[in-house]
């Protein structure tokens, strides 16, 4: 079944077709990787789809409701969640902040809760601790969780946002670039884990530059070019499409 | 810190019960035969602390905005002003000049409250996506307007003269100067401190979490589907209506008002107050405020003993008001008691 | 009094704001800041030029020149002590610092030169056109006799000379060509080898020799006083928001605006209310924010 459907979907920055009538469609269940060469249109597809920007044409259908246009918070209550090619941390906040902040449904976030330390607020505040607890146990983050999220390196920032994205506990989680700038043992591990989170149900997209751990990962790959899907496929046979060969791999194989 | 971390902690109940308790000693000295005695040279500390207390509640409801939710409110004081206005026109018995309807000062009061929040609700619903510089220029160019309709529409407002003959609920009930100062310090400053405590409890909460996401960066918060612009829209209708509340107060406590009260100067203070003693942290921003206001204070009893003007002594007190919030911003970003990493100014 | 007359009027206010909005709108587009102190510099300006004017023995042009000199020298002064320091902090704690030295440079130019208001000692001659027929829609005179005095036509051909000269400096010199790339994008400007420090230094002291001009004009056409500056500070930044943040073509444009509109509230406003009219200029600068933030031409303003 179809969880997240673009049809036809254009973007122009000055002029610029940034995305030129992209369609594409993923299942439920599916883990799926987006490459292609600096400026194809990857984050601009990612931004049209979560929100953040508005496409000039085309729609965009997730879990059989269209959402063209819809504002990010609203896609993200309903488990579409997205992180950030350039990590954004709440830099200013606690890297435990950083997690509990993204907990759904907590009432404490209401003015009248907050104030009267409703009883409500409060045990849901202890599930999100004990939560926050488990997902920094779990990308190692654990020893930093007093920590000014500013203060982590580049790497840890990375599983820091993908920590905050699980807490939201997403049926499609929209990754960009989660590899960048991080180790080979980190990149790893960060694979595994989300080889899990797939094999539990979760539906996940990815965007990378790089090819290697992406390949092995993902069950699928999308290949863009200059705002449109070049080809779309199982990985073997993407990367040996004469047309990637050409267009994106150029001479290095 | 978060919410629960803080709640064994923190001393926002704890201002709940004093503030609760100050109240309770102001009504026992305006209600009953119980009489205060103050030394003459401590009425001008009296008066001053009753400003403070008063421009307390407008610098808790600023830091709301500006301190944990980045709003760059640089019009604060049209609020007040229209908490006092408000108020007063609705409960001025026989004003010399505008409106006065005489009605309860109670009503009077709420009435004051929600017309704040109103004008508060109508600022963030038109300008709380601009930016940051921008937002304060709207806010700073809507007081200005709204000062110049004060002024001018004399019928309604009462121009320069303002609004006269606003009942003094305090004074009404108690006859000698010292235990009036005494109560009214007591019952405004409880009103004060249980306004800390509730201020205390909603950033302590998860929802002050949110309203600190906000500052940080508002995409992300966003994007784990919080909301932004109701927050920011409740977080300045908060502000906006706690300095209704102080205005209200002012204009009972002092039983007139006038355009002269309500200048910029109330909000430069204001926001001196806070990056003095560091935003995001309400106890800091009181401490701050105090600092300010002691220099207010300083500068009474200087006056008595140099020999210039009064008027060229408010220049000079002026000038040093300004480089304050100069140096503040250049030399100590996050204030005396602000943390720079939670404030993002650790350069 | 015709419309015609009170839009002669909104062409001389115009014309003194425009040159003072493009000096605003300079430091907004390079420095990338709101200086609310630039009022101010309108004062120290016409201040100059009237002590210049009364100590030597200088016909006025030459005292405007000397004007100018010190509001040059004035800006870049206060920004090296003040703003440069700061830059990078971002446009909140810049604003925040303009207004703290925007009160502390009044009350001192107050402590200076006394509370009272100062006359520059110009002749006038004034030219009347009575010969216009009145052309009336119902209360309003659309035409009517108007009248020039020799100040006015002053401020106006001031006005026309300054827009001349920026425009040749901003197209035809390296330093102006470099202020628009910088304005365009920093770091672009940055990579191609533009000292950035240096032009943003050059803006300054530019911003401050137009502020000092437009003081001087101000201050013949009215007085010179602690206020005088502070007094247009809103109007100035109406015009330079309305035209477009860091455009000086738009901020020509949203200063005549603003004149107009001025001058013919203040004729049509009933009278005791004419001290609305500046509410008025704020007014069209919030509606201006709030329906098209990026003005006639510029950037966004607007978070994402």
């Amino acid at each position: 079944m179809s969880l997240l459907s673009a049809d036809e979907l254009v973007k122009e920055f000055g002029g610029l077709r940034a995305i030129d009538g992209l369609s594409v469609s993923i299942d439920t269940g599916e883990l799926v990787g987006v490459i292609g060469p600096n400026g194809a249109g990857k984050s601009t597809l990612f931004n049209c789809i979560s929100g953040v920007i508005t496409p000039d044409e085309g729609v965009v259908t997730y879990d059989g409701t269209e959402v063209t246009g819809d504002p990010p918070e609203k896609l993200a209550r309903r488990g579409l969640v997205r992180t950030f090619q350039s990590t954004r941390e709440l830099e200013t906040m606690t890297v435990r902040d950083n997690v509990r902040l993204a907990a759904p449904d907590q009432p404490g976030e209401q003015t009248l809760s907050a104030l009267l330390r409703t009883d409500s607020m409060q045990s849901a505040e202890r599930a999100v601790r004990t939560r926050t607890d488990e997902l920094l146990e779990t990308f190692e983050l654990d020893h930093l969780a007093d920590e000014y999220s500013g203060n982590l390196s580049g790497g840890q920032r990375k599983l820091l946002e993908l920590a905050r994205a699980l807490m939201l506990d997403p049926d499609l989680l929209m990754l960009d670039e989660p590899f960048a700038g991080v180790n080979p043992t980190l990149t790893d591990e960060i694979a595994e884990r989300i080889r899990e989170l797939n094999e539990d149900g979760m539906t996940v997209i990815i965007i990378e530059h790089e090819l290697e751990t992406l390949t092995e990962l993902v069950d699928r790959l999308i290949v863009l070019q200059q705002g449109r899907i070049l080809v779309d496929g199982q990985p073997d046979d993407v990367l040996s499409d004469d047309r990637v060969i050409e267009a994106y791999l150029g001479g290095e194989v | 810190m978060s919410a629960l971390d803080r709640i064994p902690t923190d001393n926002g109940d704890l201002a709940l019960l004093a503030g609760l308790c100050c109240v309770l000693l102001g009504g026992l000295f305006a209600l009953t035969p119980l009489r205060a005695q103050l030394p003459s040279a401590f009425y001008v500390f009296v008066e001053v602390g009753i400003l403070f207390v008063i421009y307390g509640l407008l610098v808790l409801g600023l830091d709301l905005q500006y301190g944990h939710t980045g709003l760059v409110n640089f019009g604060h004081v049209a609020f007040f002003a229209v908490g006092a206005y408000g108020t007063a026109m609705l409960s001025a018995q026989d004003t010399f000049a505008g409106i006065g309807l005489g009605y309860p000062w109670p009503l009077a009061l709420g009435v004051g409250v929600v017309a704040a929040a109103l004008v508060g609700l109508g600022v963030s619903v038109t300008s709380i996506r601009l930016r940051g510089d921008f937002l304060a220029i709207v806010t700073l160019a809507a007081a200005e307007i709204l000062h110049s309709i004060f002024v001018n529409f004399e019928g309604v407002f009462g121009g320069n003269v303002g609004i006269l003959g606003v009942p003094r609920p305090i004074a009404a009930l108690v006859g000698d100067a010292d235990t009036r100062l005494a109560a009214t310090l007591l019952v405004i400053g409880g009103i004060t401190l249980v306004t800390l405590a509730g201020v205390t409890r909603l950033t302590s909460a998860p929802y002050g979490r949110v309203l600190r996401a906000i500052r940080a960066d508002e995409l992300v918060t966003r994007s784990v589907g919080k909301s932004t612009v109701t927050y920011k829209t409740q977080a300045f209708v908060y502000g906006a209506a706690l300095a209704g509340l102080a205005g209200g107060l002012f204009a009972l406590y002092n039983g007139a008002v006038a355009p002269g009260f309500f200048t910029i100067q109330v909000t430069v203070t204001v926001w001196i107050g806070m990056l003095l003693g560091g935003a995001a942290n309400h106890r800091a921003v009181l401490a701050g405020l105090a600092i300010i206001m002691g220099l207010r204070l300083i500068s009474r009893f200087a006056l008595d003993v140099t020999p210039v003007s009064s008027d060229v002594f408010a220049s000079i007190r002026l000038v040093v008001v300004g480089l304050i919030l100069v140096a503040v911003i250049r030399y100590r970003p996050a204030g005396i008691w602000g943390d720079p990493q939670e404030l993002g100014v650790d350069r | 009094m015709g419309l015609l007359q009170n839009i002669i009027f909104g062409v001389v206010t115009g014309s003194y704001i425009a040159i003072a909005a493009i000096g605003f709108t300079l430091i907004y587009g390079i420095v990338n800041m709101i200086n609310f102190a630039y009022g101010e510099y309108l004062t120290l300006g016409a201040f100059i030029g009237f002590f210049a004017a009364t100590t030597f023995p200088i016909p006025l042009p030459v005292a405007a020149l000397v004007a100018m000199a010190g509001g040059g020298l004035a800006s870049i002064v206060l920004a090296r002590g003040f703003f440069t320091p700061i830059n990078q902090t971002g446009p909140v704690p810049l604003l925040l610092t303009s207004i703290g030295l925007g009160i502390a440079l009044r009350n001192a130019i107050r402590l200076v030169a006394g509370r009272e208001a100062r006359y520059y000692d110009t002749e006038t001659t004034t030219f009347r056109f009575d010969a216009i027929p009145d052309l009336s829609v119902g209360s309003v005179d659309l035409l009517g006799g108007f009248f020039v005095t020799s100040e006015q036509l002053i401020v106006v051909a001031s006005a026309v000379t300054v827009f001349v000269a920026i425009h040749g400096l901003l197209t035809r010199t390296d330093v102006g060509i470099a202020m628009r790339a910088m304005g365009d994008d920093e770091n672009l400007a940055r990579v191609r080898g533009i000292d950035t420090q240096l032009i943003r230094d050059s803006v300054w002291v530019l911003a401050g020799v137009l502020a000092g001009l437009s003081g001087v004009l101000l201050a013949i056409q009215t007085n010179v006083n602690a206020t005088t500056g502070f007094s247009q500070i809103l109007q100035i930044l109406s015009a330079a928001i309305l035209g477009g943040a860091g455009s000086p073509y738009g901020a020509i444009l949203g200063a005549y605006l603003i004149g107009i509109v001025l001058a013919l509230s203040t004729a049509f406003l009933p009278s005791g209310m004419s001290g609305l009219s500046s509410a008025v200029a704020f007014a069209i600068l919030i509606i201006v924010l709030l329906v098209k933030p990026s003005g006639i031409a510029g950037t966004e303003v607007r978070e994402a």
